[in-house]
C-alpha cells in the first residue's frame, strides 16, 4: 500500500489482486467497514455501514475495490485527489472520481489518460456521500476506453433505491450497433479558438486535424449562452452543496469541537473547525444565495433549461460536440479560490450542467509536450457510441494511448 | 372602528400508514426512543431516500377527500433549516410543486346556508425528530428521539377565508371528520396526529386589503385554536388603537395563562428541488381507481341522513361524525320505524358512554341488531326507559343480547295490571293525606304517586300502566 495515494487499501489486493481488475475508489463511497470520511474532517473516523451498489455491483463481476484514493473535500474539485496516480503508478487498473463539475475528466486529461463522465442518472449514487445532487455522478479513468467500457458496463445497472435513475432503458453497451466504426458530424462552438491562449490554440488545431483524418466532418455551432455555464454550475452547485452538508454537526459522527458551551456553539465550532477554506466558502456562497438572494437560484435553475435546450438544438444538427478538457495556467490540482476553480473547469462544467456524457481523450490534443486532452460530448445516453468514437480515435493515434 | 378578522390555517396531519416517508422503519408513535431509525431517517451519508408508495396513496386519498385537484406531476425540494430536530439541515418537502392544489370545504356555521372555504394546497413533507427538553435536574439536558423523524405528514394550507374563531374551529371539525373518512389519519390535535398554525391578520371591516399578519402555534385541541385566535384578533385590534404596527412574527399560545406571546420571527427558509427523490407522477387511470376507493364522504353523507332517515342537520351531523358510528347508525335503524329515536339514543347514550370507557363503537361488542332489538323491547313496553339504558351500558360490556341481560337482571317492565293494582292500593293507603290533596287539585301529587310506585317495584313498573291506574283509583 502507497499511504501516498491510498487513504484506505484492502490488503488482499495486494496478494492476490494481480488477475482481476483493480479498481480505486474514493472514500466518498461506502465500502462496508472502510472509513468513509470523503476527505473532510467533518466525516472523520466515520466508518461506512454497507456497500455502494456500485461497489457491489464491481465486485460482482469479479472486479476487486484496490482501496479509497485522497481526495479533494467533499469531491468538490481536485485539491489533493490521487486518484488518477492510482493508476498511472500501476497501483490500479481504473478509478472512480465523483464528477461534480470534470473532476474525473480533468484528472486524466492531466496524467494522460482516458477519463469518462457517463450520461446523468445510469449509474447509481447509493452509497455515495454526496454534494451537489443535480449533477454528481461517477467518473470513470482508466488506461485504456476498453478498462472504462468494462467498468461502465459492470456499474450501469437500475438500482431500484436510486430515484435519480429516471430514464427507461439505461444504455446497452454491448449493442452492436455502437460497436462499428463511429462516424459523423463533430460540433465546435464558434468563436471556440478565439477564447484559449496560444498553446491552448495550437493543441486544439492539432485535434481539429486529427478529427478531420479520422472522417469526422467538423462544423461551427452558433451557441448564445455558453458563457452563463459556469456562473449557472456556480449558483445551482453552491446552494445545493451547502444543503448537502448541512448535516454535518459533529454530533453523531466526524470531528466536534471539544469545547462549546452550549450546543449551537458546539455546531458552529464544529462545522468551522471541520471544513477546510475552498468548501467553506463554496458553502457561504450557497447559504448567501439560499437566505439572501434567492432569486439568484431561481434565475439560475431558470438558465440552466435555457442552456439544456440550446445544446440539444445542437444536437439536432450534430452528432458530438468538442472541445479541450484543460487550460493552460489553470491546474484544478492547485486552485485556491472558487473562481480560480472554475477557471480551471470552464471546458467540463457544461457536461455537468447538462447531464450529457463526455469523454476526456488522451494524446490527440498537443501543443508541444503538453496534452490539454481532447473532450467529446455526445447526446443523452449516447455513452456506448462515445465510448466506440474515444475507441476508434484512440487506435488511429500515432503511438496508441499515452503510457 | 369595527374590525374583521382573515384567517388562514396550515395544518400538518400525520398518516397513519405502517412505515416512513422514505424508509420502511415502522411509523409507531409511542415507542421507545430511538428504536424505529434507519440510516435513511437519521440521514446517515450514503443513504438515499426512497418515497413509500402507500404514503402517497392515503395523502392521495386524503387530498380526494378535501376535493382537491390532484396535480399530475409533484417533487420535494429540501427547506432547509438548522435545528437539532433536523440533523440533515434540511426537510423533505414539497414547496415549488405540491401533490394537489384548489380544494375546499363546506361549514354550517350557525346557519343553514354552507359556506365554502378554500384550500390553497396541499403538500407531503417529512416529520422531523421529537426534542425532549429535561429541565428538571440540576442540569439541563436535551434529548432528540428519531421515531417520528422521516414519518408522513400531509399539511394543507388553506385560503384566508376564515373570518372568525368560530369559522375556523369548524372548519377543522369538518376537516377532521372528513379526513377520518377516508382512513388516512385519527387527526388528533390532543395525541399529536394533527398541529394547527393559525395565520391571523385584521382588516377594517368590509374592507379587501391584507394586513400583516401573525402566526400562532402551540395550539392543542380544537378548542385552543379558537380561543388563541379570539385572543390574537383582540390583541392586535389594541395594537391598531394605539397605533402600534402589526409586525410578521410567530406566537405561542399559552393555554395556561389564555394568551399569546412573541416565540420568533416568522420562519421562511429556501426550497432547494432535491433531485435524490423520486418525482411523483400520476395518471389518470390510476386516479380514477384512488377516487372508487372513497367512501361515501360525511359532507354527502348528511345530505342523505337527512333526505332519507328524516333526521334533523344536527342529528346528521352526528350520526355521520364517525365512519363506524355511522355504519353502526344505518345497520341499525333498518326496518326500524323511528330512526330519529336511534340516532337521539346514540347521542344522548352511546355515544357518551363509549366517550366514558374511551373506545370506538368497533372496540365492544354491542352490535346493530341488539342496539335494535333493545329499541324494538322499550317501543314495545317491554322494559321502560331507565332499564334500557342500563341494559345498553351493559351491552358495552356483556357480549350479550339485550333479552339475556334483561332477564338475568330482572329489568323485564312490570305490566301486568293485577300486581300493579296491589302496589297502587298499598301506596294509596299509606298516603291518605296525599289523595285529599289531589282531590283539592293538586296534580303535582300524582308523580309523587308513581315515584313511590316506581320504588316499590324497583324501577320495573311500566309507568303508563300505573299512571291509568292512580287516575282511575283516585278519580
Amino acid at each position: 500500500m502507497n499511504s501516498n495515494i491510498f487513504l484506505f487499501s484492502a490488503a488482499s489486493v495486494e496478494e492476490d489482486g494481480k488477475d482481476c481488475l483493480r479498481v480505486a475508489i474514493q472514500p466518498n463511497m461506502s465500502c462496508q467497514g472502510w472509513p468513509a470520511t470523503a476527505g473532510s474532517k467533518a466525516l472523520e473516523k466515520y466508518i461506512a455501514l454497507e456497500d455502494a451498489t456500485v461497489v457491489r455491483l464491481l465486485r460482482l463481476v469479479g472486479a476487486r475495490i484496490a482501496g479509497t484514493t485522497h481526495m479533494s473535500e467533499l469531491g468538490f474539485g481536485l485539491v489533493g485527489d490521487t486518484g488518477n496516480r492510482a493508476i498511472t503508478e500501476n497501483h490500479a487498473d481504473g478509478a472512480l472520481i465523483t464528477d461534480n463539475m470534470g473532476e474525473a475528466r480533468v484528472a486524466a486529461a492531466r496524467s494522460g489518460i482516458p477519463g469518462f463522465k457517463p450520461s446523468y442518472g445510469i449509474v447509481s449514487r447509493r452509497g455515495l456521500i454526496g454534494l451537489i445532487p443535480s449533477m454528481e455522478c461517477w467518473g470513470i479513468l482508466a488506461r485504456k476506453i476498453s478498462e472504462i467500457k468494462s467498468i461502465i458496463t459492470a456499474i450501469c445497472v437500475m438500482d431500484d433505491q436510486d430515484f435519480s435513475m429516471t430514464c427507461d432503458r439505461l444504455p446497452d453497451f454491448d449493442d452492436k450497433q455502437f460497436l462499428k466504426e463511429p462516424s459523423g458530424v463533430i460540433g465546435v462552438e464558434e468563436g471556440y479558438e478565439k477564447s484559449l491562449t496560444t498553446s491552448e490554440k495550437a493543441a486544439w488545431q492539432t485535434a481539429v486535424s486529427a478529427m478531420k483524418k479520422a472522417g469526422f466532418q467538423i462544423v461551427n455551432i452558433k451557441m448564445m449562452d455558453t458563457a452563463l455555464f459556469a456562473s449557472v454550475h456556480n449558483v445551482i452547485g453552491a446552494v445545493e452543496a451547502s444543503s448537502s452538508a448541512g448535516k454535518y454537526d459533529g454530533v453523531r459522527y466526524g470531528h466536534r469541537a471539544s469545547n462549546a458551551g452550549n450546543w449551537n456553539e458546539m455546531y458552529l465550532k464544529s462545522r468551522g473547525e471541520s471544513f477546510g477554506t475552498l468548501i467553506k466558502s463554496y458553502f457561504f456562497q450557497g447559504a448567501y444565495f439560499q437566505f439572501e438572494n434567492y432569486a439568484a437560484f431561481e434565475n439560475a435553475c431558470r438558465i440552466r433549461g435555457r442552456l439544456l435546450d440550446e445544446t440539444m438544438q445542437a444536437f439536432t444538427h450534430v452528432d458530438w460536440m468538442a472541445s479541450l478538457t484543460i487550460r493552460e495556467n489553470h491546474d484544478a490540482f492547485k486552485v485556491s479560490t472558487i473562481s480560480d476553480m472554475y477557471e480551471s473547469f470552464s471546458f467540463t462544467a457544461p457536461a455537468s450542467v447538462t447531464g450529457l456524457p463526455a469523454l476526456q481523450l488522451p494524446g490527440i490534443a498537443l501543443s508541444g509536450n503538453t496534452d490539454f486532452g481532447l473532450q467529446i460530448t455526445g447526446p443523452p445516453l449516447s455513452d456506448p457510441g462515445l465510448l466506440s468514437l474515444g475507441v476508434s480515435l484512440e487506435k488511429k493515434q500515432k503511438g496508441g494511448p499515452a503510457k | 372602528m369595527k374590525y374583521e378578522a382573515v384567517i388562514g390555517l396550515e395544518i400538518h396531519v400525520e398518516l397513519n400508514t405502517p412505515t416512513k416517508l422514505f424508509c420502511d422503519c415502522p411509523n409507531r408513535p409511542g415507542d421507545a426512543p430511538n428504536v424505529n431509525i434507519c440510516p435513511v431517517c437519521l440521514w446517515l451519508p450514503g443513504a438515499l431516500p426512497q418515497l413509500s408508495h402507500e404514503v402517497l396513496e392515503k395523502a392521495v386519498i386524503a387530498c380526494l377527500g378535501l376535493s382537491c385537484t390532484v396535480q399530475p406531476e409533484s417533487a420535494f425540494d429540501q427547506k432547509v433549516y438548522y435545528y437539532p430536530d433536523l440533523p440533515k439541515g434540511f426537510q423533505l418537502s414539497q414547496h415549488h410543486k405540491p401533490l394537489a392544489r384548489n380544494g375546499y370545504l363546506d361549514i354550517f356555521s350557525g346557519s343553514q346556508k354552507p359556506r365554502r372555504l378554500g384550500i390553497h394546497h396541499i403538500h407531503l413533507e417529512e416529520d422531523v425528530a421529537k426534542l425532549l427538553h429535561e429541565t428538571e435536574g440540576r442540569t439541563p439536558i436535551s434529548l432528540v428521539d428519531f421515531n417520528r423523524a422521516g414519518a408522513p405528514l400531509i399539511e394543507i394550507v388553506t385560503e384566508p377565508d376564515m373570518r372568525s374563531p368560530e369559522e375556523a374551529m369548524e372548519f377543522l371539525k369538518v376537516l377532521r371528520t372528513q379526513i377520518r373518512y377516508t382512513g388516512a389519519s385519527e387527526c388528533s390535535l390532543e395525541k399529536g396526529s394533527m398541529r394547527v398554525d393559525a395565520n391571523i391578520s385584521i382588516r377594517p371591516e368590509g374592507t379587501c386589503v391584507l394586513n400583516t399578519k401573525v402566526e400562532v402555534k402551540n395550539m392543542n385541541s380544537i378548542q385552543h385554536v379558537g380561543d388563541a385566535i379570539a385572543y390574537e384578533i383582540k390583541r392586535q385590534a389594541g395594537c391598531l388603537e394605539k397605533n402600534e404596527p402589526v409586525v410578521l412574527h410567530t406566537r405561542l399560545w399559552d393555554h395556561e395563562k389564555q394568551v399569546t406571546s412573541p416565540m420568533r420571527a416568522k420562519f421562511s427558509g429556501p426550497c432547494v428541488p432535491d433531485p435524490a427523490v423520486a418525482r411523483i407522477v400520476i395518471d389518470d387511470a390510476w386516479l380514477v381507481e384512488k377516487k372508487a376507493q372513497l367512501p361515501e364522504m360525511p359532507i354527502q353523507k348528511v345530505e342523505r341522513f337527512i333526505a332519507s332517515y328524516g333526521l334533523k342537520r344536527d342529528e346528521a351531523l352526528v350520526m355521520s361524525q364517525e365512519r363506524e358510528l355511522s355504519d353502526f347508525f344505518e345497520k341499525s335503524v333498518q326496518n326500524y320505524h323511528q330512526p330519529r329515536k336511534a340516532a337521539n339514543w346514540i347521542t344522548a347514550h352511546l355515544i357518551p358512554a363509549l366517550k366514558d370507557q374511551e373506545k370506538s363503537i368497533n372496540e365492544v361488542p354491542l352490535i346493530p341488531e341488539r342496539f335494535h332489538a333493545l329499541l324494538c323491547m322499550q317501543d314495545q313496553d317491554e322494559i321502560n326507559a331507565n332499564a334500557a339504558r342500563e341494559v345498553l351500558l351493559r351491552m358495552l360490556t356483556e357480549d350479550k343480547k339485550p333479552e339475556e341481560i334483561v332477564e338475568e337482571r330482572g329489568f323485564r317492565q312490570l305490566s301486568d295490571t293485577g300486581e300493579l293494582e296491589t302496589v297502587v292500593d298499598r301506596i294509596l293507603t299509606d298516603n291518605s293525606s296525599g289523595i285529599q290533596d289531589y282531590k283539592s287539585g293538586n296534580m303535582k301529587v300524582l308523580g309523587f304517586f308513581i315515584g313511590k310506585a316506581m320504588k316499590a317495584t324497583r324501577g320495573k313498573a311500566n309507568p303508563k300502566i300505573l299512571k291509568e291506574l292512580f287516575a282511575r283509583k283516585l278519580a
